[in-house]
């Protein structure tokens, strides 16, 4: 058994769970769904009490298109959920790929930003690059990184932006990666001047953003598109992430089988050998 | 969101949907000649767009402020130019010190907010007891230190790993392997993620679910 296992083509592996991740968006399983502590911290740091209308809010997309399945449907719940607050939001990011997020989550949440006005209560202010010198920079002068915005209008005309400068100016941040972008916030924005802030992370990030959320650096945290599931479920709007989770939890237990059926086969074949 | 009628997203869509395939026709099928096209296509698309937005930029935050007279930027459009200098062997002296402004900036910045979140709150987050979450907090928190503790202490190359220190660094390098068995996890997982957003593109693309 060991031997025939050892000898299956790999490509078979690869067809089962193309196709097995399909099955659950034809049809749903629905496996529950359980809020994690750090989730709702997250929702409820950028909701009710938390939010002043006219408070400005940075929403920064440090992922590319091809982590939109992790980040965007937290993203877009967060936008939802400040705009609906009253607060204006200022989007940016640091992928060359940052326009087509931003158009999709003026998709993903068109009621919200078709309600709203740009310039007024939403602002993209389009590519940053520099890393961390760029968002210490940001924190003291964001004229001196941003001239104008994403569609060369000046800052200064831009009436939601007109008293807005500094870190001082902002209530607080919501960094969404697959990297490191929001370490830079973190240590240029939360820990010398105590911008609240919170991250929207994939799955790997979860294990240097839990402990941070631990340590209050973060006041929530939204891991993976599990994360994006739960803010789905906090503001009752089930969107992409609650559909997607299905398909996920299939792929996690074909690999917890695969591991298995792996190392029963090499046990035996050990055995054999033996 | 609605599936797109006009006809550019149309064909943008299905070139996309295309596209995908001919690159899952490598590790489902093999190797072959459409996969190729499409690896370089994607290559150069990126490269291109890469260097469309990096330019613009350079050209918004640096280029336009300096004709409108703030001539101090000069400075870093000076800087960004001597890396290039790299490329002349004879001249490669000069690239140096763009990047020695650069590693000595980025030192700077990095440990001035490194120390407080990343070493020192996280020190106190550790140590300090759980005041609520019951028998369970406390399970955590011994485990949390005694895995912190030894693999610590298997980093303690100054001491052969034996007699006293035998027991802890083996511990120690247990935690040490869960931890990344468990950073790989969450590593393949993410992969995974992205899969399955590409398996709902595709049945998307399809209307065989609603986009």
């Amino acid at each position: 058994m060991g031997f025939s296992l050892a000898n299956i083509d790999r490509r078979v592996f690869y067809w089962i769970l193309f196709i097995a991740l399909m099955v659950p968006f034809l049809n749903p399983i629905g496996f529950p769904i359980k809020i994690a502590e750090n989730t709702r911290d997250l929702y409820e740091g950028i909701t009710e009490d938390s939010v002043e209308p006219g408070d400005v809010w940075v929403i920064n997309f440090g992922y590319g298109v091809s982590a939109w399945p992790e980040c965007h449907p937290g993203v877009t719940v967060c936008a939802k959920a400040l705009l609906r607050e009253g607060a204006h939001v200022i989007l940016m990011g640091p992928h060359t790929d940052v326009e087509l997020t931003y158009k999709h989550l003026l998709d993903t949440a068109k009621e919200d930003f078709d309600a709203a006005t740009y310039g007024e209560d939403y602002v993209f202010l389009g590519y940053i690059t520099g890393g961390e010198s760029a968002i210490a920079q940001l924190a003291s002068n964001m004229r001196s990184v941003y001239p104008t915005d994403h569609f060369a209008t000046q800052l200064d005309d831009i009436p939601m932006m007109q008293d807005v400068n500094t870190w001082h100016d902002v209530s607080g941040v919501l960094s969404s990666d697959t990297g490191d972008w929001g370490g830079y916030f973190l240590t240029q924005w939360q820990e010398p001047y105590g911008v609240p802030m919170a991250q929207i992370g994939i799955a790997m990030l979860g294990s240097t953003g839990i402990p941070r959320w631990l340590a209050g650096n973060y006041f929530g945290m939204s891991v993976g598109s599990r994360g994006g599931a739960e803010l789905e479920m906090l503001i009752g709007e089930p969107g992409d992430a609650i559909i997607a989770m299905d398909s996920i939890s299939v792929s996690h237990l074909l690999i917890v089988i695969a591991v298995i059926v792996a190392n029963v086969g090499l046990l035996l074949e050990r055995g054999r050998r033996s | 969101m609605a599936y797109p009628t006009a006809t550019m997203e149309v064909i943008g869509l299905w070139t996309g949907w295309i596209l995908m395939l001919t690159i899952y026709s490598y590790p489902l099928y093999k190797e072959n000649p459409v996969y190729r096209f499409s690896e370089h296509l994607y290559i150069a698309v990126m490269l291109a767009v890469n260097l469309v937005v990096n330019f613009s930029n350079v050209m918004r935050i640096c280029v336009t402020p300096m004709m409108q007279g703030d001539f101090l930027m000069i400075v870093p459009l000076i800087l960004g130019i001597m890396i290039y200098t790299m490329l002349i062997p004879e001249y490669r002296w000069v690239s140096r010190y763009p990047i020695a402004i650069l590693v000595g900036a980025g030192f700077g910045l990095g440990i001035r907010g490194s120390i407080g979140p990343n070493i020192q709150d996280a020190i106190v987050s550790t140590i300090t007891r759980p005041t609520d979450g019951g028998a369970m907090a406390w399970i955590n928190f011994l485990y949390i230190a005694v895995g912190l503790i030894s693999s610590v202490l298997y980093f303690l190359l100054t001491y052969e790993h034996s007699g006293a220190l035998q027991a802890p660094t083996r511990i120690g390098r247990l935690f040490i392997m869960v931890a990344l068995g468990a950073y790989f996890g969450n590593t393949v997982l993410f992969r995974f993620t992205m899969l399955t957003g590409r398996a709902q593109f595709f049945l998307q693309v399809l209307k065989l679910i609603p986009m």
